[in-house]
């Protein structure tokens, strides 16, 4: 009874979780319509049901949070029922449309309390889930050089004045080009 | 020393790229091909031209409409209200269209009005008169191309005609323009055929900032289409980081964007590119 309300809230705080990770951008200064970004935001926070996959003990009583909350179906049962408190394992909430086609949060529970939250696009392909996130993260600048091999074949910076444009690394490839 | 004439003959199926540039818009415009013999079926140096002179006229004639450095183009008699647009030409209220979508999208981090009230299309322009030079050389016929404005730049195929090699663009350091930060892959099948670059290292303040929008010296952005590329890059350098994550989490896109401390942020296809 614990892991299914458990379980229950995990997905409605996932589905949140869902929902700030993809409309928590909206808050750029200026106050204009927002577009489509928030619809597919809000309906994250619907995404509760739940499969449970992993040794969770399934009773079917359902947990009454915050959206939507209803409790999922499948639980396959395989541990007694002892203790509420140990769940482990992963489940995955319902499929929602994003821009990156179907997805799906997944969170991972041990010893009862959630370790991890992940998005997972579901690509209709090979069926196979795979971990999205198109955010930015820092880059060190060892890092990035080790992507400037030879091969180089244009020029990418901030606009180039035609007085500057004869000094500029580009006016070099196009000479050697000529 | 004497020069001598290669044992081998040049005609080894390679075709060597080729670039030509003209004058337009204040920057340079340069178009690479590769160009090989006529046996082989690419294009000869002569076409390279044809092709060129293609891409100068539609970049000349779409300056002469938009340029604001013009007393007598269309966009400054807008700006000066001696015409209004509804009585502005069809391309001027369709590029002040898309501008106006771009606002929306972009929650107001790309504008097409100055703080003045005055109408400038010019961020949108550049990368407008690219998108249709693309699509005049496709309709030429070129197949692999590609072409830089100012540092905007949009490719097809490969600089290796029917092999999967890609264009890879350099991405200058805005510190010292002679160096570059890192490199990406245009084209070749990729996912990513245009890459823009915004910032205030060149042209000074012109891009008008927003509250947050000191952050970002310099933002380049791979997309499938260069007024993608562009018009996200501009609102990134306005926008900051929250307009980052709108761009990141929205579009197709890969974003490097590089603080005034030489500090990064990229998106995962720029980490790993």
């Amino acid at each position: 009874m614990k892991i299914r309300g458990l379980a229950a809230a995990a997905f409605a705080s996932a589905g949140i979780l869902l929902a700030g990770w993809q409309a928590g951008t909206q808050v750029s200064g200026i106050s204009t319509v927002a577009t489509g970004t928030t619809a597919t935001g809000t309906t994250g926070a619907t995404g509760t049901g739940a499969s449970g996959t992993g040794s969770s003990t399934a009773s079917g009583s359902s947990g009454t949070t915050g959206s939507s909350g209803t409790s999922g179906t499948t639980g396959s049962s395989s541990s007694s029922g002892s203790s509420g408190s140990t769940a482990s394992g992963t489940y995955k909430g319902t499929a929602v449309q994003t821009r990156f086609g179907p997805v799906q949060v997944q969170i991972t529970v041990a010893n009862g309390k959630i370790t991890d939250v992940t998005a997972l696009q579901l690509t209709n392909t090979d069926g196979k889930s795979i971990q999205i996130s198109n955010r930015a993260a820092p880059l060190l600048r060892s890092e990035a050089l080790a992507a400037q091999s030879a091969g180089i074949k244009t020029i990418s910076g901030a606009t180039v004045t035609s007085n500057a444009y004869l000094t500029s690394l580009q006016a070099a490839i196009d000479a050697a080009h000529l | 020393m004497q020069r001598t004439s290669s044992p081998l003959p040049a005609q080894t199926g390679t075709p060597a790229l080729k670039a030509r540039t003209f004058e337009c818009m204040g920057t340079v415009i340069s178009l690479t091909m590769p160009v090989g013999m006529a046996a082989e079926g690419q294009p000869r140096l002569d076409e390279l031209a044809a092709a060129t002179a293609v891409v100068e006229r539609l970049f000349r004639e779409l300056d002469e409409t938009f340029s604001l450095y013009r007393p007598d183009s269309e966009a400054s008699r807008l700006a000066r209200g001696e015409l209004t647009l509804r009585a502005a030409s069809a391309q001027m209220r369709e590029r002040y269209a898309e501008a106006h979508e771009w606002r929306l999208r972009t929650e107001g981090a790309f504008t097409p009005e100055r703080p003045d009230g005055v109408l400038d299309l010019s961020g949108l322009v550049k990368g407008h008169a690219i998108r249709e030079a693309g699509t005049s050389l496709l309709a030429l016929g070129r197949r692999d191309w590609c072409l830089n404005a100012g540092g905007d730049v949009l490719v097809s195929g490969s600089p290796r005609p029917g092999s999967t090699e890609p264009w890879k663009a350099g991405i200058v350091d805005p510190a010292d323009r002679r160096t570059l930060i890192t490199g990406y892959a245009l084209g070749a099948g990729g996912q990513h055929a245009a890459l823009a670059t915004s910032g205030s290292a060149e042209r000074g303040e012109h891009i008008w900032r927003l509250g947050g929008g000191t952050e970002f010296v310099q933002v380049t952005v791979a997309a499938a289409d260069i007024v993608t590329a562009d018009v996200l890059a501009t609102a990134i350098v306005s926008g900051g980081t929250p307009m980052l994550n709108l761009a990141a989490d929205t579009w197709d896109v890969a974003v490097l964007a590089i603080r005034a401390d030489g500090s990064m942020l990229a998106t995962p296809a720029f980490r790993h590119a």
